[in-house]
């Protein structure tokens, strides 16, 4: 089993998109179980790619946008994800074209991936649930 | 009958949010307008927080060129502090600022220009197939194998900063951190490969070869030598574009700015000019000149920001949204950048003109600006920062370590302005610091240059300029305005990008 990350993606200074540092920001101030390591991916897009090889398993964290009810955790199987990159390289293209290059750039075994979201914007409450969510899927077998 | 209509085109690959108006007659652009479409307000967040605090704040700016705001945000602090930055941290400071340049000017070339050579729009075209073959988006094999070549390049600068994403190892005086040897030596194998991947894939020759081309002649030659020099990806883009006439598009307003980058150590035997591997200056109508901070000014007559006269100096200057009145006058979230008065387009085209490298000399004169030019002088921007990173880490490898940080002292009071070239073009932090706290803070970064709208005189921004002349002859796929907003590597401001479903898309509303 290689790594266990949580990997956390997001604009922190915009608020529709600061999802995912709120969440790492929270996770920082906590502490993790052993072996999983937290992230601050920020805007770093396919330079996270890095983060992805050697097997393991690879939880981003974002806003996800038209998917399902405000407020609620929702995850993202990483096919469901890369099956919605399209078009060409851009900074709208985030995170599906990340999971839809992956495989085929990665060296060695590929993390398992996922996402765990919620709709923005997102309250103190939503940010605490996908933390939490994050954190199980971290460390379910 | 004059008509109207609106249209989307792909502009999500101007890194940010970029609307451009354009208005077409008989085919053909006769006017731009270039609108930022976000308030960015990073100034008005740092005002009132302390003095180092823009260290943090503004690599956050953008996901690509994180590092370039450290570096600038770190030597605006040097210059308030006064002090003098060691040789190692100087190497060290230069070294991860050149890593963000050599993998984004590939990254950018193939995934965001090239692709373009992949447009329907090019069906009739002789090497349109083999485009698709090379750039098709998530499938392309030059695509695929520029992601998977220069994802690795980012451990140096982890490996230099101890940490990656979200650097912060650079601060006034030097930098936090004096990597050991086994580190560097790292880094040289991980420098070592990327250049070998770069001469065979992008160059299709080595660096060495490639510095003898010093005239357009000399690249006709060069391109008819090897087959390996037409397959690479500077061959590619220079056979696909010329047979495209995009040698013919984009010229611009033919004044070039550069504010010099990358320090030279006090004891190196990297070469440069006036101190800088990246040297300074200014060039109008064609004359060079050195060049002056002092003439660095804002407009704000064409943008949602609080009216004033004229241009200000980014140490008077303000960030005051005013989004209301002026209405049809105002149009963009951005300033117009000026030097002298004068729109100036920034970035590697202009760094290699001022910089004298004989072949964009020759193009420059031979061929008048153009995008074909643009590109290439990105694409190639390697070859100029390759060979001086192995000096530099050289360097560090043979001083054993040290010198890396000279205490600032307490910075209570005082103003600094960092200057750089970052990857597309000058960029600046203009900071005052009172009391130990940020009481004024402004930006200029390269797309403020390029993509300014109107000045207080009505005089285009850089690529409004450039876009006069764009045919359109698919309103519904105007391929060639999108080549050329792109040679200029456009970054409005880094926004939002969740995973949601469809895509956004700029637009580029055409009035014809």
């Amino acid at each position: 089993m290689g790594a266990v990350r949580i990997i956390c993606v997001g604009n922190r200074h915009h608020s529709g998109d600061d999802l995912g540092a709120r969440v790492h920001d929270l996770l920082a101030a906590t502490t993790l179980p052993t072996g999983v390591e937290l992230i601050d991916g920020g805007l770093k897009g396919l330079d996270l790619l890095r983060f992805v090889e050697g097997g393991g398993r690879a939880v981003f964290v974002d806003a996800i946008d038209g998917f399902g009810a405000d407020g609620l955790p929702m995850v993202l199987d990483g096919g469901r994800v890369a099956a919605l990159a399209g078009g060409a390289w851009g900074h709208g293209a985030g995170l599906p074209w990340l999971f839809n290059l992956a495989p085929k750039v990665c060296d060695g075994p590929l993390a398992e991936m996922l996402v765990v979201g919620a709709q923005p914007p997102a309250d103190g409450g939503t940010v605490a649930a996908v933390a939490a969510r994050a954190l199980a899927e971290a460390v379910r077998p | 009958m004059a008509t109207r209509r609106i249209l989307d085109i792909p502009l999500n690959r101007a890194e940010g949010d970029l609307e451009v108006r354009l208005e077409v007659d008989d085919g053909v652009v006769v006017d731009a307008w270039s609108s930022g479409t976000m308030f960015r307000g990073f100034e008005r967040l740092l005002v009132g927080r302390g003095a180092l605090d823009g260290l943090v704040v503004t690599p956050r700016i953008c996901g690509i060129c994180s590092t370039t705001h450290l570096m600038t945000a770190a030597k605006a602090l040097d210059a308030v502090a006064g002090v003098e930055v060691p040789d190692n941290a100087i190497r060290l400071r230069n070294l991860a600022l050149m890593v963000e340049h050599v993998q984004s000017d590939v990254r950018q070339s193939v995934l965001m220009f090239m692709v373009d050579f992949a447009n329907p729009a090019y069906w009739d075209h002789p090497l349109f197939a083999e485009a698709g073959r090379r750039y098709a988006p998530l499938a392309g094999s030059s695509a695929l194998d520029v992601v998977r070549e220069t994802k690795r390049i980012i451990e140096i600068i982890a490996a230099i900063g101890g940490q990656w994403p979200h650097s912060s190892f650079m601060v006034p005086g030097g930098v936090t951190y004096a990597p050991q040897a086994a580190e560097l030596l790292q880094c040289r194998h991980i420098l070592e490969v990327y250049r070998d991947w770069y001469e065979r894939r992008v160059l299709g020759c080595s660096i060495e070869r490639w510095r003898q081309v010093d005239s357009l002649a000399a690249l006709d030659r060069w391109l008819e030598e090897a087959p390996a020099h037409r397959d690479g990806e500077v061959g590619f883009l220079l056979r696909f574009g010329r047979h495209s006439g995009l040698d013919r598009l984009g010229r611009g307003t033919g004044n070039f700015l550069s504010y010099g980058s990358l320090d030279l150590p006090r004891q190196t035997t990297a070469r440069g000019r006036d101190g800088r591997l990246v040297p300074a200056g200014f060039v109008l109508d064609g004359k060079a000149e050195d060049f002056d901070p002092a003439w660095i000014g804002e407009h704000v007559a064409s943008s949602w920001s609080a009216n004033y006269e004229g241009g200000r100096h980014p140490f008077e200057g303000e960030t005051v949204p005013y989004a209301s009145g002026d209405e049809g006058r105002k149009y963009s979230w951005a300033k117009a950048a000026r030097y002298r008065g004068a729109p100036a387009e920034t970035g590697p085209l202009a760094e290699r003109v001022i910089g004298g490298d004989p072949l964009f000399a020759d193009l420059i004169d031979k061929q008048g600006p153009n995008l074909l030019a643009r590109q290439l002088a990105r694409l190639t921007r390697p070859t100029t920062l390759l060979p001086t990173m192995a000096v530099w880490l050289a360097e560090l490898i043979a001083s054993g370590g040290g010198d890396f940080y000279v205490d600032p002292g307490p910075l209570e009071n005082g103003t600094g302005a960092g200057l750089i070239q970052a990857t597309r073009g000058a960029l600046g932090h203009w900071v005052t610091i009172k009391g130990g706290k940020i009481e004024r803070y402004q930006i200029i970064t390269p797309s403020v240059w390029n993509g300014s709208p109107r000045d207080s005189g009505g005089v285009r921004g850089p690529w409004e300029e450039a876009l006069v002349g764009t045919p359109v002859g698919d309103p519904d796929n105007p391929v060639a305005v999108g080549h050329v907003i792109r040679s200029f590597d456009p970054c409005l401001v880094c926004t939002v990008h969740s995973v949601h479903r469809g895509r956004t898309v700029g637009r580029a509303r055409l009035e014809c």
